[in-house]
């Protein structure tokens, strides 16, 4: 909420060495995996302080996302101390086992994995279950964690380089940061702070690491929600990682459809919390929902790629709703809209 | 209670048949260009897929406790020189995806998940909500080669898709699934509902999560 920078440049194969990248890991962890990922017990805190206990059984089912899951443990087995019981939790049903041992949940426990939008189509399961009476309340569960795995994949696209990201601005090179995340959320019918009054997602699938050039699929998104938007004032938070050609896209998407709203992206700040991010994002976007004032853009300086991107922070004023938007892997996009209750 | 029609069901069982020569067998399935680039099972869930002719408005719920176990062994065989190729088609949704763009086919809804003996129940209470006037389950494994051996892959390869809907409709529906409250056990495991599709087998029983499935055929 103080606009400040977590990534900080770093090896990107760890203790293996290589380019330094940014990236932004939990205080005290390292990007090389251990026995019992050192994640384990932040998981924990996280989930004791919010009372996060009885989940995973009969109407109070758990939805757990994440794009890495346990696969460091898999890294650290074949090019770490090469030890076998990293592989105890190495694939994503034995990491979510673990996880879901570790904090004494039920065996309802529903897992989805699609690469970065992964906690937005966990939020979307979780409104269906809820609308469709098959719960009273869903809790929604994300984490990604980094490791040479991810940051060695997405070095390898030249994509995570030297450079900090400053999402949506224009400059010579793209860059984007990686970070450590998780968050959760409740889902509920009958109470709450906020209300998710709006959910879409659409998948282009026009290349694997690219955007149809048109930014057709930014704009077959967020047009689905737009219906359920008016009459509203909204601010925007995008995914933003700090790539040129999808930040362009989705600010003139964002541009098109919403000119009059304020755009921020905060993963100049966070790194890019892969599978997690909607999550994550989403509790800063109700913290500053509360308080009504949004972080900036945080890393991003003028000129950018449409008027609207807010690099400082700003209040919120008479806005009344926020559109929070992601997109991963293939051209899948996903988006939500966030009111107070 | 959910109740869903089968309108078509196609499947893979190719036993022992090595990733070399499915990859010859099914190539013709694709555009040159893009089979070239396609991982095994991300050919085997097109060949399971493209009979059903999927469209932008179907809904497709993907299914696979260990996903893309081949790619991912290549990819974390090639560090410290990481491939950016393996990379991107190492991820979970990566077998269904490699189809969809290849055709550079969009399509609205497309939920890829994991998950072990609840995974059956999950998928199938996921495709009753997708709200689609039409639905394809699909989902596989393809045996895995040193993540095998550490018990992280499957030990078997196999693929499926099934075309779902919430009526009955007027043409020839193949089958029915219910799914409804049971008791706490443990569930059909991915092989096993593969398994009863393929043989159009009969099932009634837990399928895990505190859900009980009823497959039927006409």
């Amino acid at each position: 909420m103080a606009g400040r920078v977590a990534i900080r440049a770093q090896p990107v194969l760890g203790s293996g060495g290589g380019d330094s990248v940014p990236l932004a890991l939990l205080p005290g962890r390292l990007l090389d995996e251990e026995l019992l990922p050192a994640w384990l017990p932040a998981l924990g805190a996280m989930a004791a302080r919010a009372g996060l206990e009885g989940w995973g059984w009969g109407r109070r089912p758990v939805i757990i996302t994440s794009s890495n899951f346990g696969v460091g443990s898999l890294y650290a087995h074949r090019h770490g101390d090469k030890d076998p019981r990293h592989l105890e939790h190495g694939t994503p049903t034995s990491s979510v086992e673990l996880v879901r041992g570790s904090l004494g949940w039920g065996p309802d426990i529903t897992v989805i994995s699609h690469a970065c939008v992964s906690a937005h189509l966990g939020l979307l399961q979780a409104s269906r279950r809820i609308a469709a009476g098959v719960a009273d309340e869903v809790l929604v569960f994300s984490y990604d964690f980094l490791s040479p795995f991810v940051t060695g994949g997405f070095h390898a696209l030249k994509i995570l380089n030297e450079g900090f990201p400053a999402p949506y601005q224009v400059r010579e090179t793209g860059s984007i940061a990686l970070g450590d995340g998780a968050a959760f959320a409740v889902l509920t019918a009958a109470r709450g702070d906020f209300q998710l009054i709006a959910q879409n997602v659409f998948n282009e699938h026009h290349h694997f690491t690219a955007n149809d050039p048109s930014g057709s699929g930014f704009h077959r998104v967020l047009q689905g929600i737009v219906p359920a938007l008016q009459g509203r004032r909204v601010w925007l938070k995008g995914h933003g990682t700090g790539t040129l050609e999808a930040g362009r896209l989705e600010a003139e998407a964002f541009a098109t459809l919403f000119p009059d709203s304020p755009l921020v992206g905060w993963k100049g700040s966070l790194g890019h919390t892969l599978g997690s991010c909607g999550l994550v994002e989403l509790a800063i976007v109700a913290q500053s929902m509360r308080t009504g004032r949004a972080p900036g853009t945080v890393g991003t300086r003028a000129p950018c790629f449409t008027s609207n991107v807010a690099t400082e922070p700003f209040a919120l004023g008479a806005a009344d709703a926020a559109i929070c938007a992601g997109n991963a892997f293939g051209g899948a996009h996903a988006v939500l809209a966030l009111s107070h209750a | 209670m959910h109740d869903l029609y089968i309108q078509a069901v196609t499947s893979e069982e190719p036993g022992s048949e090595t990733p070399a020569t499915a990859r010859e067998r099914l190539k013709p399935l694709f555009p040159p260009g893009s089979a070239r680039r396609m991982t095994h099972l991300g050919m085997l869930m097109g060949a399971v897929l493209s009979p059903l002719s999927p469209c932008e408005d179907d809904a497709i719920v993907y299914l696979s406790q260990f996903g893309e176990s081949r790619t991912l062994e290549a990819y974390l065989d090639s560090f410290p020189t990481a491939s950016p190729l393996q990379f991107q088609t190492s991820i979970h949704p990566s077998g269904v995806q490699q189809l969809f763009i290849g055709r550079h086919m969009p399509v609205g809804q497309f939920y890829p998940m994991a998950g072990d003996r609840q995974l059956v129940a999950q998928g199938l209470l996921t495709a009753a909500l997708t709200g689609a006037s039409r639905t394809l389950l699909c989902g596989g494994e393809e045996r895995g080669s040193w993540l095998l051996e550490c018990d992280c892959a499957s030990s078997e390869t196999f693929a499926f898709a099934v075309a779902l809907t919430s009526e009955r409709g007027e043409g020839a529906a193949l089958g029915k699934i219910r799914l409804e409250r049971g008791p706490l056990e443990e569930g059909l495991s991915l092989r096993a509902w593969a398994r009863l599709l393929h043989a159009r087998s009969a099932y009634s029983g837990p399928s895990g999560s505190g859900w009980r499935l009823t497959l039927e055929w006409f």
